[in-house]
């Protein structure tokens, strides 16, 4: 190969990987995949909106879903066919002109669908809709042998399918996806929210909102007394048409480029407090505003600095609750204070063999990777998410121990077992997989 | 890989008995490195100075991604109970031989990971020839030489190498030696290598002063030099 090795890093910003990149269409992907030699393998990638070493594979090749955008649509049926680098958010704006809407959507519009289905991402409708693959009706996957195939959710090729689903681009490249959107009628969110003056209400709060409404979740304030106060949002698609929200906002760029980080306890302090009582939202909210708050600012993960930041999030089945309690004293011991916390609850879980969600709590946490003692906490953390039978979610990780994945990922094993079938050259590879003994 | 605490998982320790590796071990983050693998004559039986050996050791460390790698090992080459002949060519041999190709080999592993860093154990004593430690400082002066030639050809490789300056430090290799000005510990000396393996900078001495005195050291005309020696 005679490209030159260029610098690449996960959305934290905390770790980093030299590799050769490339975007090619799927002609040219076949061809290289036929080519690559050496032993550090090739990996899909797309808009790198997973945190830490997920779309990373060092000293080997990346090619990146750019090119793969082709989209086709049966307005009758609601189905669409899109290319796997095609954003989520382009998905919303196309969607939304034939009257539909994808009924799960992350917290920002800048994922490929490729990356959704890799992750088998979630959205504030999880506990209606479940994850991203309820929508995923049929995908092209490109194998390490450089053939295309078609895989389904059912049938003969169901566990090819659900080993893809979450499979963190280790399966193969998903080059195309056939997804069912959801019919709407308006073209915005109705959307309103409640205070919750600590941990215990937020709780209540949350599960109450999930009884009424299609879209939840928690913001939660991690400064201060840590006392789990927060806020919790519930929206609903409007079914009626507003002309006020017709075109996309506008975006602008995070000005600065600080060396040292930006978060620090007292600045998140007096942040999350003025926060926490802003006035509540109630009224009408565009997709953007409601679905995605963060895509208003490009590149606000600056924020941190040089060093970055990670992004813990894990789940735990209803019972465990507990442990939100745990985790809230030692990062009130830690000073670890963070403007980012999010509580979800999550419904049932999908057939995804390394699926993330499953029923009960999902927490997010964004962290300055600089906290003293961060690294031991969140060991610590994980231990106990293995008593509690929790998992952290990989596609925001770097740094969970590989001795704790098999007990979070259940069926770790029966995975394998079916990559290994799908990729015998084992030409699939990320750094996260080797770091967690993935391949 | 090292995480996004700039923790590595896994370590060798080519030198496995060396003090100051050892220090430099102890002195890193522990809560993410999930292996360390030590390679020594004592305990698994690695003679560095044959070629066969160093070959099959750097293969072996590789079955999974390396993410640091300390080269402890060393001769000060001044037993009194062999000729001079014989130290020379044991502290080149060892310092200089051995040391080069096993971070060669290394490094050219890691380039292909894309990954990883290399510590080197240089000494203050290639800063000037002085009577008493000529035959060895030449060996340093001479991995040290290379280590940063290596380090600049592997600039934009993933790749980093890490050149450590101990002056005189306290350990066995030292025993019953006359303690020259700024000796340290052996967990001094492995708190400077293990910051320098974090940080970004190439070189460092131990203690961090011998960086000035090395200065001076250097620039001394050659007939105060030696009245010094
Ligand atoms: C601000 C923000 C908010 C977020 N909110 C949510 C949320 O609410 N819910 C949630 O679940 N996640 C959320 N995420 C995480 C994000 O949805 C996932 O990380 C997603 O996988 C990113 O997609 P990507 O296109 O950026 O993929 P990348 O980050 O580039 O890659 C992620 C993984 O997908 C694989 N992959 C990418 N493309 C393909 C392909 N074509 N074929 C096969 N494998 C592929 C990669 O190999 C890698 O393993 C959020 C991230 C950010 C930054």
């Amino acid at each position: 190969m005679d490209e030159v090795l260029s610098s690449s890093t996960g959305w934290g910003r905390s770790i980093h990987a030299r590799s050769f990149d490339r975007s090619e269409n799927i002609v040219e992907m076949q061809k290289t995949i036929r080519s690559i030699g050496g032993e550090r393998g090739a990996l899909a990638v797309g808009l790198r909106r997973s945190y830490g070493d997920s779309a990373l594979n060092s000293g080997g090749l990346h090619l990146s879903s750019h090119q793969l955008q082709s989209v086709s649509m049966n307005p009758t049926s609601g189905v669409i066919r899109v290319g796997a680098g095609l954003s989520i958010a382009s998905l919303e704006t196309i969607a939304l002109r034939a009257g539909y809407f994808p009924a799960v959507v992350p917290g920002t519009g800048f994922v490929t669908v490729g990356g959704a289905i890799a992750a088998d991402i979630h959205g504030k409708s999880h506990h209606k809709t479940g994850a991203f693959s309820s929508m995923v009706m049929s995908m092209k996957v490109m194998y390490s042998d450089s053939s295309v195939r078609e895989l389904q959710p059912t049938g003969p090729t169901s566990k090819h399918f659900w080993a893809t689903v979450g499979g963190m681009g280790l399966t193969g490249i998903i080059v195309e996806a056939e997804l069912q959107l959801s019919p709407v009628e308006g073209n915005h969110f109705n959307v309103h929210e409640k205070r919750s003056c600590d941990l215990n209400e937020l709780l209540f709060d949350l599960k109450t909102a999930d009884l009424e409404h299609d879209h939840t979740v928690a913001w939660i304030d991690l400064s201060g007394s840590y006392c789990g106060r927060g806020i919790v949002g519930m929206g609903d698609f409007a079914e009626s048409f507003s002309k006020k929200f017709r075109n996309s906002p506008k975006q602008i760029n995070f000005p600065l480029k600080p060396k040292g980080s930006l978060i620090t306890p007292i600045t998140v302090g007096a942040f999350n407090s003025m926060w926490f009582k802003k006035p509540l939202n109630s009224g009408t909210s565009s997709v953007r505003a409601f679905c995605h708050p963060l895509d208003g600012v490009n590149n606000w993960n600056r924020v941190y600095g040089e060093d970055g930041f990670l992004q813990y999030q894990f789940s735990i089945p209803d019972g465990e609750e507990e442990f939100l309690f745990t985790v809230l004293a030692k990062l009130r011991e830690l000073k670890a204070a963070s403007f980012l916390g999010v509580l979800k609850r999550f419904g049932a879980s999908s057939p995804g063999y390394l699926s993330f969600p499953s029923p009960g709590w999902t927490l997010a946490v964004d962290l300055p990777v600089s906290i003293p003692n961060l690294e031991r906490t969140l060991n610590e953390f994980d231990a106990e998410l293995v008593n509690r039978k929790g998992r952290v979610y990989l596609v925001k990780d770097s740094r969970l121990r590989a001795e704790y994945l098999p007990a979070m990922y259940p069926h770790l094993n029966e995975w394998k077992e079916i990559r290994d079938e799908m990729d015998p050259q084992k030409l699939w590879n990320s750094d996260q997989a080797r770091r967690l003994g993935l391949c | 890989m090292l995480n996004s605490f700039k923790t590595p998982q896994r370590i060798a320790l080519i030198g496995g008995a060396s003090e100051i590796g050892n220090a430099v071990l102890r002195s890193l983050p522990q809560d993410g490195i999930e292996e360390v693998i030590r390679f020594d004559r004592q305990t698994s039986g690695f003679d560095a100075a044959i070629e066969n050996a160093r070959r099959e050791v750097v293969s072996s460390m590789f079955t999974k991604d390396l993410d640091v790698a300390i080269i402890a090992i060393g001769a000060l080459g001044n037993q009194e109970s062999t000729t001079e002949e014989a130290n020379l060519l044991r502290v080149i041999e060892v310092n200089y031989l051995a040391t080069a190709h096993l971070l060669y080999l290394i490094a050219s592993k890691m380039v292909t990971q894309g990954h990883g860093k290399i510590l080197v154990i240089s000494s203050f004593a290639q800063e000037r020839p002085r009577i008493d430690n000529f035959a060895y400082g030449s060996t340093k002066a001479a991995i040290d030489f290379y280590a940063r030639g290596l380090s600049h050809k592997l600039k934009n490789s993933g790749v980093e190498i890490k050149i450590l300056r101990p002056g005189f430090v306290l350990t066995r290799m030292t025993q019953g030696m006359k303690p020259a000005p700024f000796s340290i510990s052996a967990e001094q000396a492995g708190k400077i290598g293990a910051k320098l393996l974090q940080g970004r900078s190439t070189i460092a001495y131990a203690p961090t002063i011998l960086r000035y005195v090395a200065i001076i050291f250097r620039n001394l005309p050659e007939i105060i030099f030696r009245r010094l020696g």
